[in-house]
């Protein structure tokens, strides 16, 4: 028996890969580990329940989501443009020490994880939610509201999500452009 | 002489309307409407623990919660929401209440309600089945009553019905009854068994199953000719239980009987509002009554399943994007439902032989695949929530996804237009 393959090429963090031919039915997240050598993106409860294989899905209109990349084919991310956990942080001039994004630096300092297994996911989401707001900036008290409602699928069974709340709350309130005063303020 | 005559012909005419006229006010009026008498179960043998027990189980049966017991609220307090043609009518409450429920009623007003649709204070709406529940003898309709009035009673109004006129005039129900109130509903099985006649009184009776899978006409009567044959249910449509229709789709009485008691089977979960009907009320049925139940819906001599035919040959390419339907499926579906189709036990159903992709009306399956289905309890088991695709695929895109799962795993034409997928966004 052979495997039916499709030819795929896709943009995995602003570089072209590919085309290479993979089996027809392999899903997105066996592709990131085997084919892209991209390891960061963690395989969770493999059913789609717990977002920990979320990568971010950048569409041709200029916004972003999340996708589950242990239930998505690769054939769905074909000609289309990803980001994983691997393409967040800077690279600082060859020195070895990148250079955290934004939303990485609020996890480190508020000491959101412990295993961090869950954490790929939370950043991906975290960034498309900051990403968005940079676009349609919100009123300051919906913030809270906003940060839950974007973080709500997203399981973690050690620290118990409030640190990754309050990290993704403080990093929009703190950066310029992501809220505005509130309607009723006067 | 001509004159004459046409003089007498408006006499007659104006004679029969008058009749007509005040027929139809002695009806309407209620004067007509029938009495019974109060029973033993008004006074102290109404607290009868074995008769509190069947009453119970016969609620249950009866499935009184999916419409009296709103969404977390307090049992049989009412406040569902039943979409009609007609507007919307909200389930009332039912609990002892002395002001908001009916703890005035007797046992013949109850009985009345259940066998004739008038309550004392207005006729019904036929959104409350008496038209089914009809057949419900005044011994299980006292047991009923007699268990209602043992719930908590709680003190939350009626909400009002929001009926438009002229359809707001309670009234014109007692000229609905006589047209489309039956004594007895249609069989669409063959069968003299014990088993079987106990089956129809609980699925034709008590189980009212013919309320959802029987279309309805103009007048919101139920298509009696067309019995069990599925009808518009809201947004998804209930499926064809007369026994060819089930036996079409592979449907056996073991599979049947599954499904009743635990919501699962190998051909599909129960979803929408059948998923309330199981876990209000199929559920509950006893081993006897379960095995009734399906007696009746195949008959005393089952007609054997259809097969699933041998799937074509996949003549498609294999190809990336969302192209063809084997690419959509393979990019969207397959995760959790796996290539070759089978599900994944413990997250989600198979696909093949699904009696959803089985089904010739395409309206449920497509309806699924755009907006998806919540997570759901069964005793063996959760089903993870489904999300919808409407955002993710064109119609183009869902109809080929649609008519690959038909062709492939449900022995279905592949006939779904993108113009079928577009009228259910």
């Amino acid at each position: 028996m052979t495997l039916r393959t499709i030819p795929v090429s896709l943009t995995i963090n602003g570089s072209k890969v590919g085309p290479i031919e993979v089996p027809e039915g392999l899903m997105m997240i066996d592709f990131l580990h085997e084919y892209a050598n991209l390891t960061g993106t963690k395989l969770g409860c493999g059913q789609g329940v717990c977002h920990a294989c979320a990568v971010i899905l950048d569409k041709e209109d200029g916004s972003s989501t999340t996708v589950r990349s242990c239930i998505t084919g690769v054939g769905f991310f074909a000609d289309r443009s990803i980001r994983t956990v691997e393409g967040h942080a800077e690279e600082a001039g060859g020195a070895g020490a990148a250079k955290p994004s934004p939303v990485q630096q609020a996890f480190l300092e508020h000491y959101s994880f412990q295993c961090g297994y869950c954490t790929p996911g939370f950043v991906n989401a975290a960034t498309v939610l900051v990403e968005r707001l940079k676009r349609e900036p919100i009123e300051r008290n919906r913030v809270e509201q906003v940060v839950t409602e974007s973080l709500n699928e997203h399981i973690c069974r050690c620290t118990g999500y409030v640190r990754y709340y309050t990290a993704v709350r403080d990093l929009i309130l703190a950066t310029p452009g992501l809220t505005r005063e509130n309607a009723d303020a006067s | 002489m001509r004159a004459r005559t046409r003089k007498r012909g408006w006499g007659i005419l104006l004679a029969v309307v008058i009749v007509l006229g005040a027929g139809a006010v002695v009806l309407l009026s209620g004067l007509l409407d029938p009495h019974y008498e109060t029973s033993d179960v008004d006074g102290p043998e109404g607290n009868d623990a074995q008769l509190l027990a069947r009453g119970k189980y016969l609620a249950q049966a009866g499935d009184c919660m999916a419409c009296h017991t709103a969404k977390d609220g307090p049992l049989y307090a009412g406040g569902v929401p039943i979409e009609t043609p007609f507007g919307t009518i909200y389930g009332t409450n039912i609990t002892p209440d002395k002001q908001h429920g009916i703890g005035e009623w007797t046992s013949a007003d109850f009985y009345r309600a259940l066998h004739d649709g008038l309550a004392p204070e207005h006729p019904l709406y036929p959104a409350m089945p008496y038209t089914t529940y009809r057949g419900i003898p005044r011994e299980d309709s006292d047991a009923l009553y007699a268990y209602l009035r043992t719930v908590p009673p709680i003190a939350v109004p009626d909400k009002p019905t929001e009926v438009p006129f002229p359809f707001n005039m309670r009234f014109l129900m007692r000229g609905w009854n006589p047209l489309f109130l039956k004594d007895e509903l249609p069989d669409v099985s063959q069968g003299e068994s014990q088993q079987w006649l106990r089956g129809r009184y609980l699925t034709n009776s008590l189980g009212h199953c013919t309320e959802c899978h029987t279309p309805r006409g103009v007048f919101g009567q139920l298509k009696l000719g067309s019995t069990f044959e599925g009808g518009e249910l809201g947004e998804l449509n209930s499926p064809d239980i007369t026994p060819e229709g089930l036996a079409r789709r592979g449907w056996t009485p073991e599979h049947l009987q599954r499904f009743l008691a635990l919501g699962l089977s190998p051909l599909g979960s129960a979803y929408g509002d059948m998923y309330e009907a199981f876990h209000f009320s199929t559920r509950h049925l006893s081993q006897e009554d379960n095995q009734a139940m399906v007696a009746y819906l195949t008959g005393d001599q089952p007609q054997p399943p259809q097969a699933l035919p041998e799937p074509p040959q996949e003549q498609e390419e294999a190809q990336a994007g969302l192209t063809t339907g084997r690419s959509v499926y393979l990019a969207v579906c397959a995760g959790c439902h796996a290539v070759n189709g089978e599900g994944k036990p413990g997250a989600t159903v198979a696909l093949k032989g699904n009696s959803t992709v089985r089904n010739a009306d395409a309206h449920n399956l497509v309806h699924v695949i755009l907006h998806g289905l919540e997570a759901r309890s069964f005793p063996e088991g959760d089903r993870q929530s489904m999300p919808g695709f409407a955002d993710e695929l064109t119609d183009e895109q869902i109809a080929r996804l649609a008519n690959h799962l038909r062709t492939r795993w449900g022995g279905q034409k592949g006939d779904v237009q993108p113009g079928d997928v577009g009228a259910l966004r």
